[in-house]
């Protein structure tokens, strides 16, 4: 009865609260959709067209023809036209007006035949990340070795099979385009895909979302006790676990609303603004689970929070830099496989990093209740250890002050 | 009946007992008044009784049931309207009180009988569905005292109920406190107005800084013949010869035409009044004993009770 009176209570209050409600309802949302979009490009999508560059050919031979026609079919980098001077291009260059500039210089062709040949300039922006440049080096640099050997080297073709043995067909320069076959193990339907930003996003920020719950459940519960209800409903002889219980059990409903409501933007919203749709991957027990742990352990640490600060600037401070160290640490901001050693180690220790992986194992790789139970269990770990902390400092204080 | 004895009481750090040896006893059925200027520990007196803050040395007993083994027991039959608005301001009136209604897990069958009973107490009838945060500040005091009625308390502790609010509030108030310590219930009430004192309580206990000065009826208090306060005015001021004679009257203080005394017995006044007539020297004025609490608190102190 107490229990059912304090959980109705705290719907009622927070459905009365649009900070609240904006906070935890609106931020999360706007953010998995912003993330998502934003983010497109960096995991190369098929519409990555975002990558721009001047292309200026001084050069009129079959050799550098050959190489803007290469140039042209890759669709992830876009050519810009423009009549400007080599300098003015640069000048756009250096402004990150476009990522790149190329230029093939006067004689490009002919210099391929000598032992010296003439080098292709590639001028980056300031701008450019070091996965970008190397990305488009390595597509420029194979553009030009496919050139360098139709033009240099199939004149030696009929030395070359004549070394060969007989039978052989020859030197076939399309060959090199089957030397390799790349693949996703990212799977939709049964088929590979690479996954598209929203797969690789949305888990990473529903997680950094959901610890969030802790500012307003702190703040509130700061208020009663400033406010004296806490005084009064302790007079009323509430237990410690009733308090406790009270607001475990509403914040756990919103919690668990806030990730449907962020996998319901990943499938629904996202792609409405153009943007790749969610897939929820084929283990829903797997998910729900993950939510759970995910949500206790979140809602616990709320409740460590809300017992250990005196007020909510203190609540909502600590929370901000706790939250965002437990984040970068976790891998939220920065993927756990592109951090030192050494970062790597100490991210097992992030909750967020648990329920990253979890989500992870579901949205990306098809994985079960197995692949996901060890997450789930060490979440339900740090839960139980807040809400036990909690629970003593809760009874601490009211043996004493 | 509450009965304390013996009672101090330190903040975690803190470097002085806010509570002093405090010794008191509060009878059955009374309204009994704690006065004290801020600061001086009312609050956290009650919070003792009520069981929020722990009994570190001392002894209570509240009608024969002690601290802090029988707190349950205590904390059922009896209930504490804390000195802030200790309710939701985003909950309507009712609501308020149908939550307080469910944590004190009043069964159902009895739960609209008690809500009835606390809105009529507290005049709140017509602004049931009105959100707390949207009543004026009296209203909000009704409404703080109104939950402290669900549960129907034997002994009701009120924290400076009227702070803050308007004269005719403050009426309504103080009358509502009468009606309920009429039927029975025993009312502490904490106040630092002593106006608020004189006029409720039947008893008094004047607090500061965490001890007891006085307790009593307001008679008991005032007319407390040890220690009653005499200042005379005389037409002239007497010569160095009659000084000479009103001295031999130990405790008297001569200054011109003024004669002081701050604990005056009725036997030196009436020495006091021989002397002047066999000198010849008329009074102008007089004035024996305290008027009000403020006085006697002042003269106590040295302090003004209002800071
Ligand atoms: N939580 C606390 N920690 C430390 N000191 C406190 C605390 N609450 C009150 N005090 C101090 O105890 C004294 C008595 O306070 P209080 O009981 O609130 O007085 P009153 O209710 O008469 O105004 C004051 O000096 C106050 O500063
Ligand atoms: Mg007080």
């Amino acid at each position: 009865m107490p229990l059912f009176a304090l959980v109705t209570k705290e719907w009622k209050l927070l459905l009365r609260d649009w900070h609240a409600l904006l906070l935890l309802f609106a931020m999360p949302a706007v953010f998995i959709l912003v993330m998502s979009l934003a983010l497109q490009n960096k995991f190369a999508e098929q519409q990555g067209v975002n990558i721009h560059y001047y292309l200026v050919n001084k050069d009129g031979s079959p050799a550098s023809e050959a190489l803007v026609k290469r140039l042209s079919a890759i669709k992830d980098f876009k050519i810009l036209s423009s009549d400007a001077s080599a300098s003015e291009l640069i000048d756009q260059v250096r402004d990150d007006r476009a990522q790149f500039m190329v230029r093939i210089p006067p004689g490009f062709g002919k210099a391929m035949q000598n032992t010296e040949p003439l080098p292709v300039q590639m001028l980056a922006g300031p701008g450019v990340e070091p996965a970008m440049y190397m990305l488009f080096e390595a597509a420029l640099r194979a553009a030009l070795v496919r050139v360098y050997l139709q033009y240099a080297l199939a004149p030696l073709k009929t030395q070359v099979s004549d070394i060969t043995s007989a039978g052989h067909t020859g030197l076939n320069l399309d060959a090199t385009d089957k030397l390799l076959h790349a693949q996703s193990l990212y799977q939709v339907d049964g088929r590979s895909r690479r996954p598209s930003s929203v797969q690789q996003n949305v888990p990473a920020w529903l997680v950094f979302a959901m610890f969030f719950i802790a500012i307003p459940l702190s703040t509130t519960w700061v208020q009663e006790r400033q406010q004296g209800t806490y005084a009064r409903l302790r007079s009323m002889g509430l237990s410690a676990k009733d308090l406790l219980l009270g607001k475990l059990l509403p914040y756990l409903g919103i919690n668990l609303l806030q990730v449907g409501l962020m996998l319901v933007v990943g499938i629904l919203v996202v792609p409405w603004f153009g943007g790749q749709r969610l897939t929820l991957g084929h283990a829903p027990l797997a998910l729900t689970l993950m939510a759970l742990a995910l949500s206790f352990a979140s809602v616990a640490y709320a409740l460590l929070i809300a017992n250990l600060v005196s007020t909510g600037e203190q609540a909502t401070i600590f929370t901000g830099v706790a939250n965002l160290l437990m984040a970068a640490v976790g891998g939220i901001m920065v993927p756990r496989f592109l951090m030192p050693p050494v970062m790597q180690t100490l991210s097992q220790f992030s909750p967020m990093a648990w329920g990253l992986e979890g989500f992870l194992d579901v949205f990306l790789r098809q994985g079960g209740l197995e692949a996901v139970a060890p997450q789930a269990l060490r979440l339900f770990g740090f839960g139980l250890a807040c809400l036990a902390l909690a629970g003593l400092r809760l009874a601490k204080q009211r043996g004493k002050a | 009946m509450i009965q304390i004895e013996g009672l101090s009481f330190r903040y975690p750090g803190a470097k002085h007992d806010v509570i002093r040896e405090l010794s008191l006893r509060i009878r059955q059925g009374s309204l009994f008044g704690l006065l004290g200027p801020n600061g001086s520990g009312k609050t956290t007196l009650i919070s003792i009784l009520t069981g929020l803050l722990p009994l570190l040395s001392g002894k209570i007993s509240i009608d024969g049931k002690t601290l802090p083994g029988q707190l349950q027991d205590i904390q059922a039959g009896s209930a504490l309207v804390p000195q802030e608005y200790a309710f939701y301001p985003r909950l309507s009136i009712m609501e308020n009180l149908l939550f307080f209604g469910g944590v004190l897990a009043i069964p159902a069958y009895e739960l609209r009988g008690r809500l009835t009973a606390a809105l009529a107490v507290a005049g709140l009838e017509s602004f049931e569905s009105v959100r707390a945060e949207h009543l004026s500040g009296g209203l909000k005091r009704r409404l703080n005292l109104a939950i402290g009625l669900l549960n129907r308390p034997q002994l009701l502790f009120l924290d400076e109920p009227t702070v803050g609010i308007d004269p005719q509030s403050r009426h309504f108030i103080l009358e509502a406190v009468k009606r309920i310590n009429a039927r029975g219930t025993t009312v502490v009430y904490t106040t630092h107005y002593m106006e608020e004192a004189e006029m409720l309580c039947d008893e008094i206990g004047v607090l500061d800084d965490g001890r007891l000065l006085a307790c009593g009826t307001q008679e008991q208090l005032l007319n407390n013949t040890h220690s009653r306060e005499l200042m005379v005015t005389l037409t002239t001021a007497p010569t160095v010869q009659q000084s000479g004679i009103l001295n031999t009257i130990p405790g008297l203080e001569i200054i011109n035409r003024e004669l002081r005394m701050a604990h005056c017995t009725e036997a030196d006044l009436k020495h006091l009044m021989k002397l002047l007539a066999a000198e010849r020297l008329d009074i102008c004025r007089l004035k024996y004993g305290y008027r009000n609490l403020e006085e006697l608190f002042l003269q106590m102190t040295g302090r003004q009770l209002r800071n």
